[in-house]
């Protein structure tokens, strides 16, 4: 097994959830409700604490410490799918991407339950109780507002439909694709892309809301090769900012 | 608005500035009330109410709300107007005495669950489950079965079990992780010395 596609799908999953966690933590002080409020930090740092285990791992590959990774890299530097990096507008936009990601990453992990690399597959399972409440918590709200009012629905369908094309921007292929799924690590973007369909699908069939036509959409595609949208760096500078003040700090 | 916190400046306009609008009648989210197990074999015990639209989103808020930071096994959930309340007692008044006798009733029985509070100011505490017809008749069985083991209880509450949303076996995964989510606690930030130290130092400027 080659180190470099470890790596690259190491470094995927560590920044995807990393920016996201990130982005989700800025509704701190501002949920629609004090209990979701409390419910959807807890999530965002529970996807920061995931990617610092992922960030770990690389480490013992050989790359540098946690913190410097995540904090000194630039936009170009992070590979990290454009979905999790736009900002957040309205709530009904935050959650859509919440059920779009969530709904991925948690067959993501299930995936790599079975990996071959072992570290991976035992974090795997260690992260599956905290899958399990993102999910539950995204598909719920989705239920719940995707079938409430008229206004609850026209939102969600149109946060679903501008997400679409971001969203299919999680499973764009690694150079190592092929390599990956011979060796085990995992079943590759291709069966996972499969798979998050369908369950995206089993929830909106019981919503009001309708699928968007996957075929139809064009993928937006670039952030697992460092190219991203205008809003990923400032994201990464406001992240850094306590960082870059003394990077050689004691917390 | 300009705030030091960038994010308060990127929040979106809610309506116009200088407009304030009456608020809507009745926009506030009905309570649901939240019942937490600490550990396997412990009694479930009220720990208070989230608001939410329906008891699943209950079930979901509640487990932040209230267990992300303690130890927890199972939790469950029940609409507010779904408690049915005994009379509230105090001194050497058991409320269980107060309770009038309901028995015999037509109809189907159900599943009960019964709770009692122990001490005032303290939380309702689970004690068992009741067949009956109405939620009175399930509080005097209580009493015949004695639940409450003969002690004084101030408060009694009935919830048709049908009404609850309990942890389902494979969401007990979800408290997985918690016991290293120390960070989550006060008390896994060691502050202590730091503050004598400043105290230390106010004293003598």
């Amino acid at each position: 097994m080659s180190n470099l596609a470890l790596k690259e799908i190491l470094y995927k999953m560590a920044d995807d959830l990393l920016v996201f966690g990130h982005r989700n933590s800025e509704w701190t002080g501002f949920g629609p409700l004090l209990e979701e409020d409390i419910a959807f930090s807890s999530m965002a740092q529970d996807k920061i604490g995931q990617s610092q285990a992922l960030y770990q791992l690389l480490h013992q590959l050989g790359e540098q410490e946690p913190d410097t990774v995540a904090f000194t890299r630039n936009a170009n530097q992070f590979h990290n799918c454009t979905l999790v990096e736009l900002p957040n507008r309205e709530y009904d936009f935050s959650l859509v991407r919440h059920f779009l990601f969530d709904t991925a990453d948690a067959l993501r992990w299930q995936m790599l339950m079975q990996s071959s690399y072992t570290p991976l597959a035992q974090l795997a399972a260690k992260v599956r109780g905290e899958l399990r409440y993102h999910t539950l918590h995204a598909n719920t709200w989705i239920k719940q507002l995707g079938s409430a009012t008229e206004e609850s629905i026209g939102r969600l369908q149109q946060s679903l439909n501008e997400l679409a094309p971001y969203a299919l921007g999680m499973f764009e292929r690694s150079p190592y694709e092929d390599q990956l799924i011979a060796d085990q690590i995992y079943e590759g973007e291709k069966a996972l892309e499969a798979r998050w369909q369908q369950a995206i699908e089993k929830t909106l069939a019981q919503t009001q809301l309708t699928s968007p036509d996957w075929k139809i959409q064009t993928p937006h595609l670039g952030g697992r090769v460092g190219e991203h949208t205008e809003h990923l760096q400032p994201l990464l500078d406001e992240m850094s900012e306590v960082f870059r003040i003394d990077p050689g700090a004691e917390w | 608005m300009n705030s030091l916190d960038p994010r308060v400046n990127r929040l979106p306009a809610i309506g116009q500035p200088g407009q304030i609008l009456p608020k809507a009648a009745l926009d506030q989210l009905g309570t649901f009330e939240v019942f937490v197990q600490p550990k396997d074999g412990k009694a479930f015990q009220h720990e208070g109410i989230v608001h939410a639209a329906n008891r699943d989103l209950a079930f979901v808020l509640a487990k932040e709300a209230f267990t992300r930071r303690f130890l927890c096994t199972s939790l469950f959930v029940a609409d507010t107007r779904h408690v049915y309340v005994s009379p509230t007692t105090e001194g050497n008044t058991s409320a269980m005495d107060q309770l009038a006798e309901v028995i015999n009733q037509p109809g189907t029985a159900e599943a009960y669950d019964i709770f009692v509070l122990p001490k005032r100011g303290k939380q309702h505490v689970h004690v068992g489950q009741v067949q009956a017809v109405l939620p009175q008749e399930a509080m005097w069985k209580a009493k015949q079965l004695n639940l409450h083991q003969g002690k004084v209880v101030y408060n009694v509450w009935a919830i048709r079990t049908a009404d609850i949303r309990f942890t389902t076996e494979e969401e007990k995964d979800l408290w997985l992780t918690l016991p290293e989510k120390k960070f989550r606690d006060a008390s896994d930030y060691k502050g202590g010395d730091k503050l004598k130290e400043f105290l230390e130092r106010s004293k003598t400027t």
